[in-house]
């Protein structure tokens, strides 16, 4: 009787789970349907259940994005993220095969320099005329041959303004990194290529050099600070870390900055005066995409008004598009006082170029310096 | 029987498929440069020099082995009073043990692993809890404390289940008979229940302290970036670097150090049981 009982029991587990994998299939079969009866009347249906697949940094698109833009071209979108342009590469390198992809700058131009990039189609992409001023012509793509800016904002400090006195770390700038006042109450960002630009920057170095002395100098700038200093190094979670309050002084992009701002009135933030990187995230679509023409399709709809509007004001990252910037800095708008939103324009602030030399070196280094005790 | 053997053939391609062939890449990935072809390989020795003259990751090294020691350690001390206790207990209850102790493995580690930055941060629950009693926020979060504490709790399971596992093989005979021949309690355990449990002791020591070792994840999210083990570094030579050259050769410095500690655990096993099987 036993016997029986655990038999039955496995039998509804089975039940229950084939049922549930029934239940699955046919919940996207019906949101297919839907989805073709509105885009009947268009030249959408070509799309028809066609699968595109993006990689974005996380928490980088607005939740509803994806899901309106399934309905609206009859289509399933699969969304995978990564940490670091870094790991985004080694997985593309690997062979994964992706539609759209949305790295950083510096990037872009290795994916460029690699021939891993299939020109976008303008004839597309007509919303390509949103863009904002500030993200045309930029040095590595002037003229939006393969990438189309995404989001845009550059590097600072976020701190308790309880804690540190505003005029103290506008002063230092990346030097309040070294005040033993803030010994283990520093967040560092997990990433080689911003981690030796502030020492670059506040050695007064480019952050492009490949000079070997420069170089070591910087190294031995985060080694000293990592050993004085007891950082923690953290990507995303300095998001939320920050938004509550958990220590005084983090790094931190502009966009995750004017999220944070937004979420705790007791942050502020402050780009140094001794320069910092200026960068720009844009969406790209790789040689070995299976479906080019839907990518171009996402990329356009990512530019419209609408769109831009949702994405920034959740994640709250600069937009690139001209109309939807404008009303979040305007007065009354989403952004109006937040300090971080609007990147500042100043010449000692450099976007990143790709180069091999550096590349290699700071890779070897990040880790030393992050395991040096 | 002939035709018996012919049905381990799709185990031993499976074997040299997923096994096999990965081992004897990452041992060609070590001992060569990067950028090679298919045809021609430049072999070198550079990777492993690299690792060894750079004190950083010798300490790296030490610091690995140090928090895996003390993890296992840690995971016999606490895991041994438990699957004792378990042991002893009438065989329906011990089901409801063994069920209570694999119950959170059946969750993801990392979920876990999370769950503990919530309970250790400094506005977490434990800082809390002590706020109320007027104690200020205790650091806990990104230390070694952290990282050994999700160690302990990740891998103890391991441990508990296969000590509980030779407690249950034995014969409880034997302990009557030590009794009888005048034995007090603290003799019968560490004469007769001891010994005979060592090989479950061992074999918790292997399946805790390799992925002790060699983790990566758990050092990563309690310990916080600048907590770097070996783990660590491998992981950052194939993600960020994408040096798998250099990664290759530490994963097989590691493997070598995991086989020469499992050879001496295996000889301690048998010399130490034998000893006192005839003490």
């Amino acid at each position: 009787m036993k016997g029986f009982a655990k038999k039955a029991a496995a039998l509804l587990l089975a039940l229950v789970m084939v049922m549930g994998l029934a239940a699955c299939s046919k919940e996207s079969g019906s949101t297919g349907d839907g989805a073709n009866a509105g885009a009947e009347s268009s030249d959408k249906k070509e799309f028809d259940s066609k699968t595109l697949k993006i990689f974005l940094p996380g928490a980088y698109m607005e939740d509803s994005l994806v899901p309106a833009f399934e309905k609206e071209y009859g289509v399933k979108v699969i969304v995978e993220n990564f940490d670091s342009n870094e790991m985004m590469y080694t997985k593309l390198s690997a062979g994964d095969s992706y539609d759209v992809l949305i790295p950083s700058d510096y990037m872009i131009e290795r994916l460029m320099k690699e021939d891993a990039l299939q020109p976008i189609d303008k004839s597309v992409i007509t919303n390509l005329s949103n863009l904002a001023d500030q993200t045309k012509n930029l040095v590595y793509d002037p003229d939006n041959t393969y990438s189309v800016p995404y989001f845009w904002g550059n590097v600072g400090l976020v701190y308790n303004k309880n804690n540190v006195p505003k005029e103290e770390i506008e002063a230092k700038g990346y030097d309040i990194l070294k005040d033993t006042k803030y010994k283990g109450h520093i967040y560092m960002y997990d990433s080689e290529r911003d981690g030796f630009m502030i020492a670059f920057k506040q050695l007064g170095y480019s952050c492009n050099t490949d000079n070997e002395a420069e170089i070591n100098a910087a190294y031995e700038w985060l080694v000293e600070l990592n050993k004085t200093m007891d950082p923690v190094y953290v990507t995303d979670e300095v998001i939320d870390a920050m938004a509550n309050g958990q220590k005084d002084i983090a790094i931190v992009y502009s966009g995750d900055a004017a999220y944070v701002l937004s979420e705790n009135p007791n942050m502020g933030y402050c780009a140094p005066n001794c320069g910092t990187n200026k960068w720009f995230d844009a969406m790209v679509i790789p040689k070995n995409a299976e479906n080019p023409k839907l990518a171009n399709e996402f990329i356009n709809y990512m530019l419209r008004n609408d769109v831009c509007e949702k994405n920034t004001m959740e994640v709250g990252y600069t937009s690139a598009n001209k109309a939807v910037l404008d009303k979040m800095i305007a007065e009354d708008g989403e952004y109006a006082d937040n300090e971080a939103y609007y990147p500042r324009t100043y010449d000692k602030d450099e976007v990143f170029r790709d180069n091999e030399s550096l590349r290699k070196k700071l890779s070897e280094l990040w880790i030393k310096v992050k395991a040096a005790k | 029987m002939k035709q018996f053997r012919k049905m381990t053939y799709p185990y031993v391609a499976w074997i040299s498929v997923m096994i096999i062939v990965p081992m004897i890449l990452i041992l060609l990935y070590a001992i060569t440069t990067e950028g090679n072809g298919v045809v021609n390989f430049n072999f070198t020795i550079d990777n492993f020099v690299r690792f060894f003259s750079d004190s950083i990751f010798l300490e790296v090294l030490g610091r690995s082995l140090r928090v895996a020691l003390i993890t296992t350690v840690l995971c016999i001390v606490l895991g041994y009073i438990p699957a004792y206790y378990i042991a002893k207990c009438s065989d329906g209850i011990k089901m409801k043990w063994v069920l209570i102790i694999t119950f959170p493995t059946w969750i993801n580690m990392l979920v876990r692993t999370y769950a503990w930055i919530g309970i250790l941060q400094n506005d977490g629950i434990i800082n809390t809890i002590l706020g109320w009693v007027g104690i200020g926020p205790v650091d806990m979060i990104y230390t070694e404390f952290a990282v050994i504490l999700g160690m302990v709790y990740n891998f103890i399971p391991f441990m508990i289940l296969q000590i509980y596992t030779s407690l249950s093989k034995m014969d409880n005979s034997l302990i009557e008979a030590a009794q009888d021949l005048g034995a007090n309690r603290f003799q019968c355990f560490w004469r007769i229940t001891f010994p005979l449990s060592l090989p479950g002791v061992i074999s918790g020591i292997t399946l805790v302290f390799l992925p002790a070792v060699s983790s990566f994840c758990i050092p990563k999210l309690l310990g916080g970036g600048q907590y770097v083990l070996v783990g660590n570094v491998i992981e950052s030579q194939f993600l960020t670097s994408g040096d798998w050259n250099f990664g290759s050769a530490i994963s097989l410095i590691m493997a070598i150090i995991i086989m020469i500690s499992m050879y001496i655990t295996k000889k301690v096993d048998k010399t130490e049981i034998g000893e006192r099987a005839s003490a």
